[in-house]
């Protein structure tokens, strides 16, 4: 992999090939920016940099919205061929988000792949949006969540598909990689990754 | 009646296929991995335009999901 960073943190995967999914993602988060920031978080990241699985969802957090903001939003994307999975009723949606629930977004007639959507809730929230990376290839721009976070945050929810995601990305970044920050995040989420071979 | 499944065996196996694959992405070009990865999920995307269940069974299963968490995340 030929990953080039630019002076300003941004990550260039030149000739990476694009898919389905990385089109229908950036058709979304290309709404989401002319309303507020969003960052990618979990198992997409780990796709983007070539880990070989599918994904019915795409987990990205969003900045606080008001009301009206979120009606304009809501309008733009249904204009544009998505719905809401959870209601058609954007009242709904948006009180489910102040709620601090997720709300799913596809594309109209479809139900998978879709993106889930919540507002930023939480200081390891706040430092991925605040410290989100740029990864730029082909005619794509998406905000991603410092691998540094995500190793961790991925060996905290634990699943065998989550540790498979983490141990890739380890793989993949080690030799780059932030150690004390990321032995911060592993602390303050208490998990370890030794047994992964993940050793900071 | 005996289930031979081995579940840790099993988890080993998928860990050191995940690192093998991790180190062939770094040694090859970009355009090979992610032409190899866009064949994949492409095949998924295309493939998910049958997806078996309605809306509401989908929604129904996520919540059912959260009350007995493997995990919801992508």
């Amino acid at each position: 992999m030929r990953i080039a960073s630019a002076p300003d943190g941004s990550i260039q995967i030149d000739g990476k090939v694009v898919t389905a999914l990385d089109r229908f993602v950036a058709s979304v988060t290309g709404i989401i920016e002319q309303y507020t920031r969003y960052v990618i978080i979990s198992g997409y990241v780990a796709i983007l940099f070539g880990r070989a699985r599918g994904t019915e969802d795409i987990d990205l957090y969003i900045d606080y919205m008001d009301r009206d903001t979120f009606m304009s939003f809501s309008k733009d994307l249904l204009e544009q061929g998505f719905y809401f999975l959870n209601s058609d009723d954007t009242s709904e949606i948006y009180s489910m988000l102040c709620d601090r629930l997720a709300v799913r977004i596809a594309k109209a007639g479809r139900i998978i792949p879709n993106i889930e959507m919540k507002f930023k809730k939480d200081d390891f929230d706040r430092y991925a949006m605040s410290r989100a990376k740029r990864v730029q290839f082909d005619d794509i721009r998406f905000f991603i969540s410092p691998i540094e976070l995500q190793i961790p945050y991925k060996l905290y929810l634990g699943s065998d598909k989550d540790i498979e995601d983490a141990v890739y990305l380890w793989m993949l970044f080690r030799e780059t990689l932030d150690g004390d920050l990321l032995r911060s995040f592993m602390e303050r989420l208490q998990v370890r990754g030794e047994q992964y071979g993940i050793e900071v | 009646m005996e289930l031979r499944f081995n579940r840790e065996k099993n988890r080993q196996e998928r860990l050191a296929f995940v690192r093998r694959h991790a180190l062939w992405v770094r040694e090859v070009p970009n355009e090979v991995w992610s032409r190899e990865q866009a064949d994949l999920i492409d095949a998924f995307f295309e493939n998910a335009e049958n997806f078996a269940l309605s809306r509401s069974e989908y929604l129904r299963m996520h919540r059912a999901r959260r009350r007995h968490p493997e995990t919801v995340h992508g």
